[in-house]
């Protein structure tokens, strides 16, 4: 019976949970779903990390390529990421070049790679004016249900802090570059962007993690990235507006899951043996 | 042979397995929910994720429905990070796309195709990290995601490797042992029926060594079949026991 509701009149059976302050998965409305974390994965990258939010589950794995710098910017390298939303995920995504969705999540985690200054891109330079580190950061979405930024931003965070870059000495003689294996370097990530999202339902209450349910039914949606303490993006793509308190209510809510994915960041870090 | 002894004298292989072992199998099948099928592999370093949808009606142009079969749809791709060098394109190069076709062609035979005329089945797999024997795999994870999705197969697909090596045939061979220039025969069979659905040698071989390399890599897919059967055996076992508790 409640399937057919569910199936039929989505908003309603929605509402009927929400009056009641829970959520058809059994979550309160101010919280986050399971999340897991499984760091260094994939060997053949320098750098991976595979996130489970709930359903949503996202692989992201880095690898360094050495390159040449701009001439503006001779000592900086660059840095990469890169969203796949493959048909593989959802029935949602089609087979064919990647689609808006994710291209704008792209954009969205270039944002925060640079907006946040979590890495100094000098510390990628191997010689300056000749050669530099290029972080290739891919995020493949594997299960799409809802929430894909956050499990994005996160798997990208948890896959820097694993990236270990090998060490490059040039030779002043041949004029050339010699790579050793062997000696890694860690690479130096200054500080922890934490995404979380809130989704708009029916034009008031906020739904903190929507899964793909939710997020069709929503009437808008917000990003906040915190580091810390501190705010450093906000995105509010339209939709319905919001009263300055609802969006403190997010704030403080995304500090809050700031500090708890930092924690969960260094027990994974610290339980898995390099 | 020049640099590295594939098969040592006392008969054992660089990562120090015998010519006869296969590499250390793990499967798990309905690992997502999104999909309506679904696996993950892992043989030795190489890891695969293959998601079953379907069946469905026809996406895209309706001028590519059969009459009087499925059409079986598969993407092979393979992540940017999955192998020593970067990859530039996950899929579209050549390699991916005989691969998808190779793909199609083997599940085209295993399928019980004639009972959804007019319908699509999508099989797309995901390589994240790769080692040697990525059809084999793949091929594998796609079984099991059929299985999961539970679309009539005649049986099992199982593919396996094998390579000949100082007079000897070695079984599931790995990136290394791949690239070394060797043979490489790549076969899939339905194992009950011992029918072979695929089969691919590059490099030469002596006709002689040909029955030897190939007994070798059908009694490698023997040997998946059984490692396949028992996972699904136990994923079956664990969600009749969670259902039937409902």
């Amino acid at each position: 019976m409640a399937a057919d509701v569910k199936t039929a009149q989505p908003l309603q059976y929605y509402r009927k949970f929400i009056e009641k302050d829970v959520r058809p998965d059994e979550r309160t409305l101010e919280e986050f779903r399971p999340t897991v974390l499984n760091i260094g994965c994939v060997t053949t990258a320098e750098g991976s990390a595979l996130v489970k939010l709930g359903n949503t589950t996202v692989m992201c794995g880095i690898k360094a390529e050495i390159a040449s710098p701009k001439t503006e910017e001779p000592k900086k390298g660059y840095i990469v990421p890169n969203v796949e939303l493959g048909p593989l995920c959802s029935i949602l995504f089609r087979p064919g070049p990647p689609g808006d969705q994710a291209q704008r999540l792209s954009q969205f985690t270039n944002d925060v790679i640079t907006h946040s200054c979590c890495i100094n891109k000098e510390d990628l330079c191997i010689v300056p004016g000749k050669y530099v580190w290029v972080l290739y950061c891919d995020m493949v979405c594997l299960n799409y249900d809802g929430n894909i930024s956050d499990a994005c931003v996160l798997a990208l965070l948890a896959a820097l802090k694993n990236t270990s870059l090998p060490k490059v000495v040039w030779d002043e003689d041949t004029e050339t570059i010699e790579t050793d294996h062997n000696t890694t370097t860690q690479l130096n990530i200054i500080c922890e962007p934490v995404s979380s999202t809130f989704s708009i339902f029916d034009n008031e209450v906020l739904l903190v993690d929507p899964t793909v349910e939710e997020e069709s039914l929503s009437t808008g949606e917000v990003t906040i990235v915190t580091i810390d303490d501190k705010i450093c993006m906000i995105r509010k793509p339209g939709g319905s507006p919001l009263t300055p308190q609802q969006l403190d209510l997010c704030i403080n809510r995304s500090f809050i899951r700031s500090q708890e994915v930092i924690r969960l960041i260094q027990e994974t870090l610290n339980s898995v043996d390099r | 042979m020049a640099g590295i002894e594939l098969l040592s004298d006392q008969g054992f292989r660089v990562d120090g397995r015998k010519a006869n072992e296969l590499r250390r199998i793990q499967c798990r099948l309905g690992v997502f929910t999104q999909a309506d099928g679904s696996a993950y592999i892992e043989q030795g370093n190489t890891k695969i994720l293959a998601a079953v949808y379907g069946p469905h009606e026809i996406r895209g142009s309706r001028s590519k429905a059969l009459h009087d079969k499925v059409l079986v749809n598969c993407q092979y791709s393979m992540a940017t990070f999955s192998t020593g060098e970067r990859k530039r394109r996950p899929r579209g190069d050549r390699k991916s796309k005989e691969m998808t076709m190779h793909l199609q062609q083997t599940f085209d035979a295993a399928i019980l195709t004639s009972l959804y005329p007019r319908s699509q089945i999508d099989i797309f797999v995901e390589v994240l990290q790769s080692d040697g024997g990525n059809y084999c795999a793949s091929v594998n994870a796609a079984t099991l995601a059929l299985i999961d999705a539970g679309i009539p197969l005649k049986d099992y697909v199982c593919a396996c490797s094998a390579s000949f090596v100082n007079d000897k045939p070695i079984m599931d061979i790995s990136y290394l042992e791949e690239s070394s220039g060797g043979a490489e025969l790549i076969v899939a069979t339905l194992p009950k029926s011992e029918q072979i659905v695929f089969l691919e040698m590059n490099s030469r071989l002596h006709e002689d060594n040909l029955s030897h390399v190939l007994d070798m890599a059908v009694k490698g897919c023997k040997d998946i079949h059984d490692v396949l059967d028992q996972a699904v055996r136990e994923h079956v076992g664990e969600v009749a026991a969670i259902s039937g508790l409902e």
